[in-house]
């Protein structure tokens, strides 16, 4: 990996989207990179709209705060696009030249005629997974619709590695006490216990990550 | 709970092998209670500080903390800190933004009452409209209480400042609150990398004999005052009273300098100094602002970086060392008053030079092109 | 606190002052007087800057004649006219600001319970009634709420005395007061009932016209607060200047708000605190002399 990855994940409270920025971020650090990871700063609403951010890189990361200027856009539910569902609008907004949009959703989303030229005109790769069908047909919950979110940006970047991304999620799930902020405890207490065990979880995430990379699906403008 | 072993600050501080962690501000806040071998902690909730005092509420039920309680609101809670102190423990609480405010009254009281106190401030907007976003005004408000104010740019910073402010705060000769400074979310909500010693060693406890005023406690004579208290009458010997006891305060601030000099390497922090354009600033203000030095440099303009790890005491003959002569100074802020430009403006030799820009405040990030273009304007 | 710590070294017994060598030598440290023995030792306190004739002087007078232990009594007041008494007070005591003193009176109630596991340490909160039910309402409810072993007494002077005689919750309705201008318009807050309700394992009202019975109250309140839970207890203290009665008559104006059936004793005493104060007596009864309640 030589450039920086700029991350920004859009979704609905209670999706997980602060969850999978905590993952990812996590892999990125035990793949000894140097990366920092926040949530958006508001208040927390299940199903309003939720937004967080993720920088990995070789370098020093210096900036801090929401990502303004992303290379990479992951919307974790199409409302964000077709409801309005997002503090940042469009939802491309502010995305790199060249850079990459991965949208939860199982068919390609019927964009303004305005959008698709502005996306044409970014040179963006937008890339669609059902995430949700995914999690819900491999571990039989919603809840690891994050996850899939992750196989499918795993399935483009390769980075960080899936060992990292395993590991990560035993971290996360595995009992150590982390908390983001207390409606996400809240939340992992919910994941839980859908599981019997947590070893079955992970084992069922990396399915779902896997899964995921597969039924991903490219849009041209 | 870990069996800890007390060692030395210096130890804990310099020499202790520091391992790496991938950790919130939040935990931060947690790992260096953790080793600061705290009696008494007392929370109250607000964003975004809660999930710190959560943690140290954790610390509480594992033992590391001896007593720990929810107060009612941040007045009353600033008030039991303060009684705690006053009977001789190590205290520790932490607020932000609209907390601080409802908390304010205490505050003189604590730096008067010379309470070697350690709060937390994980900054945040002061209504109204509504805020819960990072912005650092409530520091202005605070800059006149006697406490010592070090402000945190990082998680790492946190967790070190935290720890030194236990040890500066209880030296006799200060013996004064320290605020420790984080911008909320920025620094609370953020995971990163940090290089941090092992929980199995502690800071050594407090001895509450190294107060310059008694603890209240029963344990030393009782000492009748007076008849007639000086509130009754203004008069000399009120004017006096209140004369030396307020600029004791403001010596035992100065005499911190030292300690914390040692302790945080300097009041200040600086990257190419000798450039045509200083940025000077302190929280994450600084971290926007090392991005921006970066992308300027890569164009070739002269750009240097003064981090303040310290706003009381304030870093005055550094900084005044450090903006002679340059061609501009910009401080980039994140509150609406600028207050940190208004602190420098007072002290260097050419006020002029400084430059209050940019402000963002309220409830977003400052990017850093937005203080790369007030570099370009200030250079044309 | 051993009385060792108050006695005075022999190198400095000549530069002493004559009014701290009494206190040592016949001052109530370690002892165990009552409001039965004021005028037989040297007081916590004897001048005071309140005005002649206060009520609250007097209950503060009585007050520090009852505490089953000032050797190891930490008081914390609030601003209001009692404050300008504790400077000169032979104990502990904290002025921190208006209304938070059962806020920091819980702080230290639990560092102390901290540094001293073993050995008595009475926390004793005395303040103002505004500074008790009206700006530090909430602080005093909550300590209750929390429990706190703090013994809360009220210098009940039913206005706010300090600042000229304004009306408080404490005031009676109908009195036309400053900031009542038209007279009050809302009955005396029953803080007694609140407290009960609150938790407090101890309530009482009394006066000074009663020493005896104040003493009494503030002593149960107390050793009640040390061993079981929070305790109020309320003290009618009329205040002459504001009310314009004469200073000498004080005693005289409890004892006909009392015949008007204006003001009454009252006691509560929880399940609890019962069987706490009788195990007490009985223990009292048949060990003879030792002081009720002390441990260490
Ligand atoms: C925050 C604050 N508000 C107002 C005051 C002014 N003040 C000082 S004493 C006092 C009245 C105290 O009344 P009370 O508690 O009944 O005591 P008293 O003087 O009647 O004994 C007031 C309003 C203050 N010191 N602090
Ligand atoms: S004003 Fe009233 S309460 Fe205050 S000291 Fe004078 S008589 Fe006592
Ligand atoms: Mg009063």
């Amino acid at each position: 990996m030589t450039e920086k990855m700029s991350i920004r994940m859009s979704g609905l409270g209670g999706q997980g989207v602060v969850t999978a920025a905590h993952i990812l971020g996590m892999a990125a650090y035990k793949d000894d990179l140097q990366v920092t990871v926040n949530p958006f700063f508001g208040a927390e609403k299940r199903l309003a709209p939720a937004e967080s951010y993720v920088r990995i890189a070789q370098e020093p990361i210096y900036e801090r705060g929401e990502i303004l200027y992303p290379s990479l856009i992951m919307v974790f539910h199409p409302h964000v696009i077709t409801m309005g569902k997002s503090y940042t609008m469009p939802f491309f907004d502010g995305l790199e030249a060249g850079g990459t949009i991965i949208i939860n959703s199982a068919s390609a989303l019927d964009l303004s005629e305005e959008e698709r030229d502005n996306l044409a005109k970014l040179d963006a790769q937008v890339h669609y997974v059902p995430a949700s069908e995914v999690a819900m047909g491999v571990s039989g919950t919603h809840l690891s619709t994050n996850i899939a979110m992750l196989g499918a940006l795993y399935r483009i970047q390769q980075r960080p590695s899936l060992d990292a991304l395993e590991s990560a999620m035993v971290e996360r799930f595995g009992g150590s006490k982390f908390v983001a902020s207390g409606s996400t405890a809240a939340l992992d207490d919910a994941v839980k216990e859908k599981f019997a065990k947590v070893s079955q979880m992970i084992e069922k995430n990396l399915e779902v990550i896997e899964k995921a990379g597969e039924s991903m699906f490219q849009q041209t403008h | 709970m870990l069996q800890q072993q007390v060692r030395s600050p210096d130890y804990l501080f310099f020499e202790a092998e520091k391992k790496k962690h991938f950790l919130s501000g939040s935990e931060a806040v947690r790992e260096a209670i953790r080793k600061a071998n705290v009696d008494v902690a007392i929370s109250y909730p607000i964003t975004p500080q809660s999930e710190s005092m959560h943690l140290v509420g954790d610390l509480f039920a594992e033992g590391y903390v001896k007593e720990y309680f929810r107060g009612e609101n941040e007045f009353a809670v600033m008030s039991s800190v303060s009684g705690a102190a006053m009977a001789g423990v190590r205290v520790f609480t932490a607020t932000g933004g609209p907390g601080t405010m409802r908390a304010f009254e205490m505050f003189p009281v604590w730096a008067g009452s010379r309470l070697p106190i350690v709060c937390a401030f994980l900054t945040r907007g002061i209504n109204s409209p509504l805020t819960i976003q990072p912005d650092t005004i409530e520091m202005a408000f605070l800059l006149e209480t006697g406490m010592l104010m070090l402000h945190a740019e990082t998680a790492q910073d946190l967790h070190d400042m935290l720890l030194k402010a236990f040890i500066v705060a209880e030296k006799t000769e200060v013996h004064l609150p320290v605020g420790v400074f984080a911008d909320g979310f920025f620094v609370t909500h953020t995971k990163e990398i940090l290089q941090i010693p092992d929980a199995d060693s502690k800071l050594p406890p407090y001895d509450p004999h190294c107060a310059p005023v008694p603890p209240m406690d029963m344990e030393s004579v009782p000492v009748r005052q007076m008849r007639d208290p000086f509130v009754m009458k203004s008069n000399f010997i009120s004017y006096a009273a209140h004369a030396s006891w307020q600029q004791e305060i403001e010596a035992a601030q100065e005499r911190s300098r030292k300690h914390l000099e040692r302790y945080l390497g300097g009041l200040v922090e600086t990257e190419h100094e000798d450039a045509e354009v200083l940025l000077i600033t302190s929280g994450t203000a600084v971290s926007q602002s090392r991005e921006a030095m970066r992308l300027c440099r890569q164009e070739g303009l002269s750009v240097g970086l003064v981090k303040i790890k310290s706003i009381r005491p304030f870093p005055s003959d550094e900084l005044r060392r450090l903006a002679a002569g340059k061609y501009a100074v910009i401080v980039p802020e994140l509150n609406r008053v600028g207050w940190l430009a208004k602190e420098l403006k007072a002290r260097v030799d050419d006020p002029r030079r400084v430059i209050g820009a940019p402000r963002v405040f309220g409830g977003m990030t400052m990017p850093a092109h937005l203080i790369v273009d007030e570099i370009r304007r200030v250079l044309q | 606190m051993s009385t060792r710590i108050v006695s005075i070294a022999p190198a400095f017994e000549d530069v002493m002052p004559k009014e701290y060598k009494e206190l040592v030598e016949n001052g109530p440290y370690g002892k165990d007087y009552k409001v039965t023995d004021l005028g037989k030792y040297k007081e916590l306190i004897e001048e005071h800057p309140l005005c002649a004739g206060c009520g609250l002087a007097l209950s503060l007078r009585l007050v520090l004649g009852s505490l089953p232990s000032p050797e190891d009594t930490v008081i914390v007041g609030s601003t209001g006219c009692s404050a300008l008494v504790f400077p000169q007070v032979g104990l502990h005591n904290v002025h921190s600001l208006f209304g938070n003193q059962n806020a920091v009176a819980s702080g230290i109630k639990r560092a102390l319970s901290l540094r001293f596991p073993d050995q008595v340490k009475d926390v004793v909160v005395v303040a103002g009634d505004g500074a008790t039910a009206d700006i530090g309402l909430d602080m005093v409810m909550q300590s209750w709420f929390r429990r706190e072993k703090i013994a809360t007494i009220m210098l009940d002077n039913e206005a706010y005395a300090n600042t000229g005689g304004q009306e408080s919750g404490m005031s009676m309705e109908g009195t036309v007061m400053n900031m009542a201008p038209k007279g009050k318009v809302f009955p005396k807050a029953d803080l007694p009932k609140v407290a009960e309700a609150a938790g407090c394992a101890y309530v009482a009202a009394a006066s000074p016209s009663r020493p005896g019975k104040l003493g009494k109250v503030v002593r149960r309140a107390i050793l009640i607060a040390r061993e079981v839970g929070p305790t109020y207890v309320q003290l009618l203290s009329p205040c002459p200047t504001n009310f314009k009665t004469k200073p000498s008559d004080t005693v005289v104006t409890i004892k006909a708000r009392e015949k008007e059936k204006r003001f009454k004793q009252y006691e509560y005493i929880s399940d609890d605190a019962r069987s706490f104060l009788s195990a007490l007596e009985d223990g009292k009864r048949s060990e003879g002399k030792q002081p009720e309640g002390k441990q260490s």
